[in-house]
């Protein structure tokens, strides 16, 4: 289908447009691109101002290669927990009119409106030295601030809203006869939602799924608060620029930040690609 | 496989959606659920599938109880209106889906799928995707899918709703084939009359939330009982004339009352007559054919082969229309029929008669009474009074604070009933909020009138805001669709009624529910308006009081008119009470669940506080 309409939109004849309409679409590319790839234009000459070996140098340093290492894994886990729990949640919102509903359905938008500095500063007040939940994990042998856990759980809570966002209107849409449907036809709750619910709301969820993903790469404030920033054990990559720069060792800050960035569009245009073969 | 549905009722909230149903359904039928939208049928069919749970009652399929199992454990196949079929998969995966689900190999499958295809008219789709369908072939999978793993039952929602005609009666003649050839039974929902005709073994009509009939279609649409059936199965008049011996009479016709329909003397009848059993003639028929009277043609609309007509004739006295409805500020007699098409029409009078008609079970009216176990009985005596004249049943209700003073308030309230000598009355006691719990009540039975008083001191919310209309009373009018009349004083016989049209709005459901009351009861009706500028009145209120009263003439009353100069329409209204004592002073109400209705400067808040005469509070139309 997607084909023949290329084929159509490639015979139609040009399309007039008025001036102001030109002007308009103009304005837009040129801010689009001055917004976006200015930074992407600087990133790539500032690691490579040095040359290409001082480029491969930097990423390759033991701290550089362990941030990156923790950023993928931290990011890897906060989006597989945020797509399960985020699933849940958006659910729940969707098919349960409960008393509260609405209340919880705002609070989900809350890691939005939080700047994850203040983020990081209650999970502090929260499991920090003599924090209110410390002397429970301190029991279960788990230290949570400055540690990987707490790391983890800023992350998960920055990128919470992206899934339920992505799936509530989908869910919404899709109604709930198909699911009926499959009861009649004799499946099972899990057997309806495997074969028929999931299926009909995955673009959502992939959607969802690679901005909670691009997004958890890229968290920076409320790691610094929460991680400490000790090298090669609780520092990620965006931490690793910060403390590059820091260090005036530009190279480096560049570097990392040029891959950072690479990785997270890759994440993006992965998604616009499938996206397009729907 | 027999279907049994035993007193099934839901409820979403406060809403009754489906009530005390019982159904027997015997195996190899095909039953259509027909009713109006938000009549409950859908819900029914859930609950048959067991996709919604009663609230009560239960469901048998083959006589097996299937009340509490899952829809998965009961073997219904369902078809739905829109949007069930999965979209994602392939025809042959959508077909398939149930029998995969049950374990069955592949080949088998196969098998199974290739033959329902065939059936469906869809041979040869198989691989298509389902998005790619059109909504025909959609509705054709979905019905080859429920049908894949042989149910036992099959239910379908209105399943060609949201077709078009040509594809709709296509698909009617393929269901009918194969729920025949498969000799399954089955239950359709629909809205559509003409469907239900051309499908059903047996159609049962249902009317918010109840069955109110079922039987053949030739039963239900010549032979009704009720007369929701006669109007929403096919077009129909209805007249309402009065009973006399035996005989039932509207102006000129006297019919005799067929036995299964029994009448009290001065009792209201009901006649129905279809528009084929209108007989036109041209020149005045022979003394024995049952003449209505000779008409005139208003209205006509091609309809192929045929056209529609609607005469005009002047109205039989002592008789009122229900269908079809009479607009407001006329006082004729509608009779729809038709015609040939190539039959002469503009402006031609005609003379009608009837070549059948049938009578509907008497209605009888339902009054409710409120009352709270104390205080003052006239609203009680009141009730048992209109209960004689309308020969109507009375149902009591009092509202105890908690389950526990049930017990004290039911037997205060007999007390009261039996000084009241209101006998007759069923007595409904139910605890919480009195104002909600009334609502509820109100909700859940269709009542003709409601009848309340004064509610005391204890009740009141803020007194000196609601002065004597306590919250109960105040709920009660903003949430019923029935008409209340509000009791202070004792005061009967009512034979002067005064119907006030006020308050600029011409209230037409004022005119035709308190000349109705008024024809019932005997009394005297007088229409009021109330001007502040000028001694005259504008042309357009009298307009609109002449329109009034030739509606009161269609309902078989005459009124007064009376114009009233008032700095205020609430001030005239009383004044004009007082001065020609009134006995029922008929104001209008609000629209049901609008909530902002009733503010401090409401005319109807203002009438009802400053007088001590009943009050007829009449909710506009909705």
């Amino acid at each position: 289908m997607s084909k023949s309409e290329k084929a159509s939109s490639a015979a139609s004849p040009r399309v007039r447009r008025s001036r102001g309409e030109r002007v308009l679409i103009g304005a837009a590319v040129v801010y689009a691109a001055a917004l976006l790839l200015g930074p992407l234009i600087a990133a790539v000459w500032g690691s490579l101002s040095e040359g290409l070996a001082a480029f491969v140098r930097e990423i390759t340093t033991r701290d550089a290669i362990t941030a990156l290492r923790l950023t993928v894994i931290l990011a890897a886990a906060a989006t597989a927990i945020n797509t399960v729990f985020g699933l849940c949640i958006a659910w729940v919102l969707v098919r349960d009119k409960f008393q509260g509903r609405r209340i919880v359905n705002g609070l989900v938008d809350l890691p939005f409106a939080v700047s994850p500095v203040i983020a990081g500063l209650m999970l502090i007040l929260l499991f920090g030295r003599g924090g209110w939940l410390t002397s429970i994990t301190d029991s279960m042998g788990v230290k949570v601030v400055f540690a990987t856990p707490g790391m983890l759980l800023a992350t998960v809570f920055v990128t919470l809203p992206f899934v339920i966002r992505e799936v509530m209107p989908v869910l919404e849409q899709i109604g709930t006869a198909q699911e009926s449907a499959a009861y009649t036809l004799g499946a099972s709750s899990w057997q309806a939602f495997w074969h028929v619910t999931l299926p009909s709301i995955r673009w959502g969820l992939l959607y969802g799924v690679s901005l909670t993903f691009a997004r958890a790469l890229g968290e920076f404030g409320a790691l610094l608060v929460v991680s400490g920033g000790i090298s090669g054990l609780t520092e990620t990559s965006t931490l690793f620029i910060f403390r590059s720069l820091d260090d005036r060792n530009y190279v480096a800050a560049y570097a990392t930040a040029l891959v950072l960035a690479f990785l997270s569009f890759s994440v993006l245009i992965l998604m616009e690609f499938f996206k397009s073969r729907r | 496989m027999s279907i049994v549905l035993d007193r099934i009722t839901k409820r979403y909230g406060k809403q009754l959606v489906v009530d005390r149903i019982s159904l027997e359904i015997a195996e190899g039928e095909l039953f259509v659920l027909l009713g109006p939208s938000g009549s409950g049928k859908s819900t029914v069919l859930r609950i048959i599938a067991g996709l919604t749970l009663p609230d009560q009652g239960r469901v048998l399929l083959s006589g097996r109880d299937v009340t509490s199992l899952p829809p998965q454990r009961r073997g219904t196949g369902f078809v739905f209106q829109n949007y069930s079929i999965f979209r994602h998969m392939t025809v042959a995966q959508n077909i398939e889906f149930g029998l995969k689900i049950r374990k069955i190999r592949a080949a088998e499958r196969r098998q199974k799928r290739e033959s329902l295809l065939e059936m469906v008219g869809l041979a040869g789709l198989d691989n298509r995707l389902a998005s790619q369908l059109s909504g025909g072939q959609q509705q054709r999978v979905a019905l080859a899918r429920a049908l894949a793993y042989e149910p036992d039952v099959l239910l379908l929602d209105e399943p060609f709703g949201a077709l078009d005609a040509k594809i709709r009666s296509q698909l009617r003649r393929s269901l009918r084939e194969i729920q025949q050839k498969l000799h399954v039974t089955a239950i359709l929902v629909t809205h559509d009359q003409e469907e239900a005709f051309e499908l059903a073994d047996r159609i049962g009509a249902v009317d918010r939330g109840r069955l109110v009939e079922a039987g053949s279609c030739q039963a239900l649409y010549s032979q009704p009982r009720t007369l929701f059936t006669a109007t929403f199965l096919g077009a129909g008049m209805v007249l309402v004339g009065r009973a006399e011996q035996g005989r039932a009479h509207f102006g000129p016709l006297s019919l005799p009352i067929p036995d299964p329909v029994p009448h009290e003397d001065g009792s209201r009848v009901q006649l129905l007559f279809r528009p084929e059993q209108v007989v036109l003639s041209q020149t005045k028929p022979a003394e024995d054919t049952l003449l209505v009277g000779k008409g005139t043609i208003t209205e006509q609309s091609f309809r192929g082969g045929v056209q529609r007509v609607r005469l005009s004739l002047p109205r039989l006295p002592a008789t009122r229309q229900i269908a079809p409805p009479v607009p407001f500020g006329e006082d004729s007699l509608l009779v729809d029929t038709v015609l040939p098409a190539d039959h002469p029409t503009a402006g031609k009078e005609l003379w009608v008669s009837l070549g059948g008609w049938h009578i509907l079970e008497q209605p009888r009216s339902r009054l409710m009474v409120f009352d709270n176990g104390s205080g003052s009985i006239v609203h009680l005596q009141i009730a048992r009074w209109l209960a004689e004249r309308l020969s109507a049943s009375v149902t009591l209700l009092g509202v105890a604070a908690e389950p526990g003073r049930s017990d004290v308030l039911s037997k205060a309230v007999k007390r009261r009933q039996e000084e009241a000598k209101l006998l007759d009355a069923e007595l409904r006691v139910r605890s919480g909020d009195p104002a909600e719990q009334t609502a509820i009540e109100l909700a859940e039975t269709l009542y003709d009138l409601v009848i309340a008083t004064r509610v005391p001191r204890r009740f009141f919310f803020h007194e000196s805001r609601l002065d004597s209309l306590g919250a109960v009373l105040l709920k009660i009018l903003e949430h019923t669709s029935a008409p209340v009349l509000v009791v202070k004083e004792q005061r009967a016989p009512l034979s002067r009624v005064l119907i006030c049209t006020a308050a600029g709005e011409p209230g037409k459901n004022d005119v035709r529910v308190g000349g109705r009351l008024a024809r019932r009861l005997g009394a005297e009706v007088t229409l009021l308006h109330v001007t502040n500028k000028s001694q005259d009145p504008s042309p357009l209120a009298r307009t609109h009081l002449q329109q009034a009263i030739a509606t009161l003439r269609g309902a078989d009353m005459t009124g007064n008119m009376h114009f009233r100069q008032a700095a205020t329409p609430s001030e005239g209204i009383l004044a004009e009470a007082r001065e020609g004592d009134y006995d029922v002073i008929v104001v209008g109400g609000h629209a049901p669940r609008t909530r902002s209705a009733f503010r401090l400067n409401d005319v109807t808040r203002q009438v009802l506080a400053g007088t001590g005469r009943p009050v007829l509070v009449v909710p506009q139309e909705f």
